[in-house]
């Protein structure tokens, strides 16, 4: 912004001086061609004076010029060039030429003056005119600019912090009060907007872990209470199939505090024990727990071994949930691929048709058709995962397969 | 056995403590951290079943408190915080196990043998029924003497059966114990009964009919 205002304070300034030069130029100009004037005019009457007394009035070619002529002409003033022996050469001159009847006698008397000298002085005027107006406007240039940086500082301070301004971040804006009004208004807008977004933010991260945490005391007193229902006597076939599905759709809440509790960590970053993990061991491990409960088989293809810089228990819940995302969605019971190689890992399972709206995959409770029965966190939360560690996360449907990647840096 | 349950919530507390008196335990519950602080501090018990929020104080401050005085008891914690930092807090200061709310009492009672079979005893490691017998340290089963030959889930699957002798495990409870948070997969397949079907095709090669259809989906382990 402030190179803004300097180029129009330069622009302005180059017209201004540019017009004004100009004006200077024709009014110093006008002056001299006046002055000049005058003075021809004075010697013209000085001479005739001379001439009425009969005084012998002097000749000085070209300077003055006197002829008797039989003919009175009409007044003239006009530039002309002629020689100047003096000079030797051809220059400008002024000349006056009057006709006059003095003592019966017709005169021509042409007085002529060089304009050259004018023209220096001109010159110098406008010059040193040019000079002194470039000084001041640089020295003022410099000054404003100067003057803007430290008013404007606060301001672009300001805006640095909050450019890096960061729900998540513990640390506090670390903004610079100004003298001016609108600045200090600005950043005590800004303050009070902050603070309330953060504390915003915070409440609702308070209120989701609350809810989380708050929810499992009920639901184990239920699950618990219907465990000693269905071992109690005199249950029918009916009353205990009622019971076994509550006890599903308890474990379905479960889950899904579980995965909301998760998320929630991930987001605050509370897992800090990274170490060097190797991806593919892990991914080993998962799909050997997963090979019994999977109805398709597992096709395990290691080219490489994955190093990740990481916390250990979310490269497992990071396997484990790309993997049980495909043994959920493997239509018609085909195999699912899992490959390793080159820093990248890809889970690919059967599927009829691409996914319809791939942006919203990774959405909390987003779910392609109705009658899944997942919670729809499991692959928000491996988004989440590899944002925090930079992985990058992509899904594409080739050949009838649904293919998720995720590339270690 | 004799079981201390300190739980705030009495309607949790009042559950766990029928489930287990139904095996024959002696269940004695404390309600608030004083309580259970000084029932802890009094009596011996075989295990403490202590939860980690309790209304007035830390169920961890009464683990301490045991560790510190050497006393010869299981601790086995609940707390509703799925947080691997506490339950490695819990462990660490000395607690056998740890379990999340919500859990089965199944889950809950299968540990609890657990716990109890590798301290009271002695080391211990064997549940035996009948003819079958299970050392829980080498992991392998032996019935009429003879090894088995378990897959792993098989396996888990026998010991949580007998650890529950009696009582009607539900297939999303046997699901929730084999594969814990990723059962919801089984959901769809009915991987549950292949493995309990193949397990007393094992059993019953050998004569032992103790899994019981209970309740059409259900089952049970039980003497004839």
């Amino acid at each position: 912004m402030i190179r803004k205002t300097s180029q129009t304070f330069i622009w302005i300034s180059f017209v201004l001086m540019v017009v004004s030069t100009i004006a200077l130029y024709f009014y110093v100009s006008n002056l001299l061609r006046d002055e000049v004037e005058e003075e021809l005019f004075s010697t013209e009457a000085r001479i005739e004076t001379a001439l009425k007394s009969n005084r012998s009035p002097y000749e000085l070619p070209p300077v003055v010029e006197i002829m008797t002529v039989t003919e009175l002409g009409i007044e003239k003033l006009k530039d002309t060039i002629i020689y100047d022996p003096s000079q030797d050469e051809m220059e400008e001159f002024r000349e006056l030429t009057t006709f006059e009847t003095i003592n019966g006698k017709n005169y021509r008397i042409t007085v002529r003056t060089l304009i050259v000298e004018s023209d220096t002085i001109l010159m110098a005027v406008v010059l040193s005119y040019l000079i002194i107006i470039l000084l001041v406007f640089t020295f003022l240039f410099y000054f404003s600019k100067a003057r803007n940086e430290r008013i404007w500082q606060p301001f672009f301070t300001n805006l640095e912090q909050m450019k890096e301004f960061s729900m998540t971040s513990t640390e506090p804006l670390r903004l610079i009060d100004s003298e001016i009004l609108e600045f200090h208004e600005l950043k005590r807008e800004i303050e009070a907007l902050t603070t309330k977004v953060k504390s915003d933010y915070l409440n609702l991260k308070q209120f989701t872990e609350n809810v989380s945490h708050e929810l499992q005391t009920p639901l184990a007193i239920i699950q618990a209470k219907i465990e000693n229902i269905i071992n109690g006597d005199n249950l029918n076939d009916f009353q205990y199939e009622h019971l076994t599905s509550i006890q599903k759709d308890i474990q379905r809440l479960t889950q899904m505090n579980k995965r909301l509790t998760l998320l929630t960590k991930i987001e605050n970053k509370q897992f800090v024990n990274i170490q060097k993990v190797s991806l593919a061991e892990i991914m080993n491990g998962t799909i050997q727990n997963f090979h019994e409960i999977s109805a398709a088989e597992i096709k395990w293809d290691l080219k490489n071994e994955i190093w990740a810089k990481m916390d250990p228990y979310l490269a497992e819940v990071l396997c484990t949930n790309l993997v049980s995302n495909a043994i959920k969605h493997n239509t018609n019971e085909g195999d699912i691929e899992v490959t390793a190689r080159d820093k990248v890992l890809s889970i690919s399972n059967f599927g009829t048709k691409s996914i319809a709206n791939p942006e919203n995959l990774y959405t909390r409770f987003y779910r392609e058709s109705e009658a899944e029965k997942s919670t729809g966190l499991g692959l928000a939360i491996v988004k989440r995962i590899c944002d925090l560690y930079g992985f990058l996360i992509g899904y594409e449907f080739t050949e009838g397969r649904h293919v998720f990647s995720v590339r270690v840096n | 056995m004799k079981i201390l349950i300190a739980e705030d919530e009495t309607a949790l507390q009042q559950s766990i403590a029928t489930y287990l008196e139904r095996d024959g335990n002696v269940c004695e519950t404390a309600s608030d951290y004083t309580e259970a602080a000084y029932k802890a501090d009094l009596y011996d018990y075989d295990l403490i079943i202590l939860d980690v929020n309790l209304v007035s104080g830390s169920g961890l401050d009464v683990l301490k408190t045991l560790k510190k005085e050497n006393r010869e008891v299981g601790v086995i914690i609940i707390s509703a915080n799925n947080s691997l930092d506490d339950k490695l807090d819990g462990l660490d200061l000395g607690a056998d196990d740890y379990i999340t709310k919500p859990f089965h009492l199944a889950e809950l009672n299968s540990r609890i043998k657990a716990v109890l079979r590798r301290g009271k005893y002695g080391g211990d490691d064997t549940i035996d029924f009948n003819e079958i017998k299970v050392d829980t340290k080498s992991r392998s089963a032996y019935i009429n003497g003879k090894a088995m030959s378990l897959t792993r889930k098989e396996y888990d699957l026998l010991v949580f059966f007998m650890t529950n002798r009696g009582r009607v495990l539900s297939k999303e409870i046997i699901a929730e114990h084999l594969w814990g948070d990723n059962s919801d997969l089984a959901d769809n397949f009915d991987f549950i009964y292949v493995h309990v079907n193949n397990l007393r095709k094992k059993m019953t090669g050998e004569g032992a009919k103790y899994i019981k259809t209970a309740y059409g989906s259900g089952y049970k382990f039980i003497e004839d």
